[in-house]
């Protein structure tokens, strides 16, 4: 999996565009979660969401915290609350990003957890916990777990996967959104990719046009030899190749592309970058409703041949969506980064989406290749063009 | 003194924390979420800043310290980036965790999750003792080594409050003006930025930014927090788009003069309490007593983490003394009902008597017609 230098503050553009989601979307997929509630005999769910993992408790709430994490608490009925590590004065803009009028600070979630469940009646009630990205800091899980002993607690880590598997038709509009957005960065990314340029300048070019084009968030990898975080020791200056990772976030949703910029003619690493292109055409080509997850990362492994285990520790695929990491994965241990208890899903529906890649090195120098798709009865359609 | 002596330099000290606990192996955890509210513990120890999900140095009491980290495919750039050599992939850890005898300490729990302190736990056979002090106690005052790294981060986020005043005007959205602040700091090495740039003519508080449109006559409040090496230095000034009304420039001059009393009693050996108690006097004096307490305000500044935070919250009640070296924020950040938030702060070090601001720009608000 390709983790980037994950930013302290999601500092992007930040709205609820509500004619695009508007607030009966998440309605529906509380009322999803309330059946899958009443199926396991829970009372309420606890959702701890953070800046770094959000899905879940977005999915829900449409907040995705900018900083600190907070929780949602769900109970089987009546109001769902937001209990955010936030200062009070921040809880009227947190408000614009949700449609959940119960928003509350505090800077102790673990304590004020307690008395939020507890005030709720739930002190003595099933509980679900829900920490797909497993962030709920040691110390607050355990205060809270402390304050409420009688609570009988379920992980419920992958309560929403099975829903946030298949797109929405307005998920999938955001997603395209995205995608579209990520067309343009990558576009206007070929006109900073000069010789001689310190990295970090290029880095600094690419990361104002998606500010510029109100993202809520990017991650940026780049190297001759390795993909690098941003880092002012990253100051060499650019030769005759760079290999650029980007996933953008906007509206809360991800897609994410690789690109290999050769500034030469140099016929190796054309050819090289030619032929991760054409793997990961060819890995797309078995995107299709019914499919076979594993078949993705079997024809990835036939087209690859010896060089399959470099491109596989950069993974070489998984669900995108509100996660910039999510099911499907195409194998236990990409699952096991980013905290999933299994793969999710060994079969494609139609209208889910995911990223794909191939990354791999030539003559010491990295080849990135990399595009987002949705899954359609007529095969593979790019996020990116459509 | 160079990064291996520094480095050198932070193990011996580490280690006789270790002794002086018992300690027999500490093992120091980041999840690869660099914040400059917490410190990063792997970073101090290794210069080395994870992307994550896993990165865990083991650091024997004896033997040289090895790093395991998550994703294998990062492990170039900790074999060149690291202060530490012994970089394996994070899938050793385990069997190397067998094998460990004696106390054992640990380090980072607040990044911990759940389920992998459980399995730590259970492989160790024993529950390694918290042992952040360790670290946090030799990590609290800064060394020259990092004060070089913040000096460049400060003049850098001096910068970026330049560039919003060069380039800053009525008719963009929020975001585009948080962008030129940001495009400034990252074109000159900064690697992250704790950045909030807004605009209003009455802001409520400070907040990432919407896709609002500026306006002429709009107050234009930052707090701007680049990162170098890890280390983050904050700033935070105020500007107009037109001239201010009288009442604007009046009240801004309440935070100035907070500020400078804020500086004042940043003496070493005071509390950081004291700071706060000289900006809430400033502010209760000029009639604005309940707007220093929530929903308005709290803290009168804080450390920057990623070394150490200390001295934690510039707020009532904090009794931690003031040391040579410790770096923070003193920010008079104020919610004033005539005008709205207003922003004024600087990063400051601490000498052998006071604080010395690391940032350079003017209080003054700044007018742009």
């Amino acid at each position: 999996m390709i983790f980037g230098r994950h930013s302290v503050l999601k500092r992007g553009c930040s709205t609820w565009v509500k004619e695009q989601m508007p607030q009966e979307e998440f309605e529906g997929r509380l009322e999803a979660a309330r059946r899958e509630m009443a199926r396991q005999d829970l009372a309420a769910l606890v959702i701890y969401g953070d800046n770094y993992s959000f899905a879940d408790l977005c999915y829900l709430a449409n907040y995705f915290p900018k900083v600190r994490g907070g929780i949602a608490v769900v109970p089987q009925s009546g109001a769902i609350s937001l209990l955010l590590n936030i200062g009070s004065r921040d809880v009227p803009f947190a408000k614009t990003l949700t449609w959940v009028e119960d928003v509350r600070a505090s800077n102790q979630v673990g304590g004020d957890g307690v008395k939020l469940l507890a005030e709720k009646g739930l002190d003595r009630a099933n509980i679900g916990l829900v920490d797909s990205g497993q962030g709920f800091p040691l110390p607050q899980l355990e205060e809270m777990k402390i304050g409420l002993p009688h609570v009988q607690w379920k992980a419920c880590h992958s309560l929403f996967e099975p829903m946030r598997l298949k797109k929405s038709a307005r998920e999938l509009s955001a997603l395209c959104a995205a995608g579209k957005l990520l067309q343009e960065i990558g576009a206007g990314a070929q006109s900073f990719v000069k010789q001689g340029r310190k990295e970090y300048e290029i880095v600094a070019d690419i990361d104002r046009l998606a500010r510029d084009k109100g993202a809520e968030d990017i991650r940026i990898l780049a190297g001759a030899t390795r993909l690098n975080p941003p880092s002012f020791k990253q100051s060499t200056a650019l030769g005759n190749h760079w290999a650029l990772y980007l996933a953008v976030q906007h509206e809360r949703y991800w897609a994410e592309a690789g690109r290999t910029f050769v500034l030469s003619n140099d016929a190796t690493l054309r050819a090289a970058y030619e032929k991760a292109r054409e793997i990961v055409g060819q890995m797309a080509a078995q995107l299709k409703p019914g499919g076979a997850a594993a078949a993705i990362d079997e024809t990835a492994r036939r087209a690859l041949g010896e060089i399959y285990p470099t491109a596989s520790m950069y993974g070489l695929g998984n669900g995108i969506g509100l996660g910039q990491w999510e099911a499907p994965f195409f194998s236990a241990d990409d699952a096991r980064q980013v905290g999933s208890p299994s793969v999710g899903a060994a079969t494609l529906n139609g209208n889910m989406t995911l990223a794909l890649r191939v990354c791999f090195e030539t003559e010491g120098k990295l080849i990135l290749f990399g595009e987002s798709f949705r899954v359609t009865a007529t095969g593979p359609s790019s996020l990116l063009s459509g | 003194m160079d990064g291996l002596q520094e480095f050198a330099k932070r193990l011996a000290e580490i280690r006789r924390g270790m002794r002086d606990k018992g300690l027999q192996t500490l093992l120091v955890y980041d999840s690869g979420r660099h914040n400059f509210l917490r410190m990063n513990y792997v970073a101090y120890l290794t210069d080395f800043i994870s992307v994550g999900p896993e990165t865990m140095l083991v650091l024997p009491l004896e033997e040289a310290p090895v790093l395991y980290l998550s994703p294998v495919w990062d492990i170039a750039r900790a074999q060149e980036e690291s202060w530490v050599t012994d970089i394996r992939p994070f899938k050793e850890f385990w069997s190397r965790l067998a094998h460990l005898t004696g106390k054992v300490g640990i380090v980072g729990r607040e990044v911990l999750s759940a389920g992998l302190h459980d399995e730590i736990v259970k492989s160790l056979g024993q529950a390694p003792v918290n042992a952040k002090d360790v670290i946090e106690n030799i990590a609290r005052c800064k060394t020259d080594f990092e004060l070089a790294r913040l000096r460049r981060a400060a003049a850098i986020a001096d910068a970026g409050v330049k560039a919003l005043h060069e380039d800053a005007h009525a008719g963009l959205k929020e975001y585009e003006l948080a962008a030129i602040v940001e495009y400034r700091m990252r074109s000159l090495g900064a690697e992250d930025n704790f950045g909030m740039v807004v605009a209003n003519s009455h802001n409520q508080a400070l907040h990432p930014p919407t896709d609002r449109v500026v306006q002429p006559g709009d107050i234009i409040i930052g707090e701007i927090t680049p990162c170098i090496g890890g280390l983050f230095v904050q700033i935070c000034r105020t500007m107009v788009l037109g001239q201010p009304a009288p009442v604007v420039q009046e009240k801004y001059a309440i935070l100035k003069e907070a500020m400078g009393l804020g500086m004042e009693a940043a003496k070493t050996g005071a509390p950081a309490s004291a700071i706060a108690a000289a900006i809430n006097g400033t502010l209760t004096d000029a009639g604005y007593e309940k707007y220093c307490r929530p929903p308005f305000m709290r803290v009168r500044g804080h450390g920057l983490g990623c070394g150490s935070s200390a001295p934690g919250n510039l707020e009532d009640g904090n009794q931690t003394r003031l040391e040579k070296g410790m770096t923070f924020i003193i920010h008079p950040n104020q919610y004033i009902p005539e005008t709205g938030y207003m922003t004024l702060g600087d990063t400051v070090v601490m000498t052998a008597q006071k604080a010395e601001a690391l940032t350079r720009s003017s209080w003054d608000i700044y007018v742009k017609d």
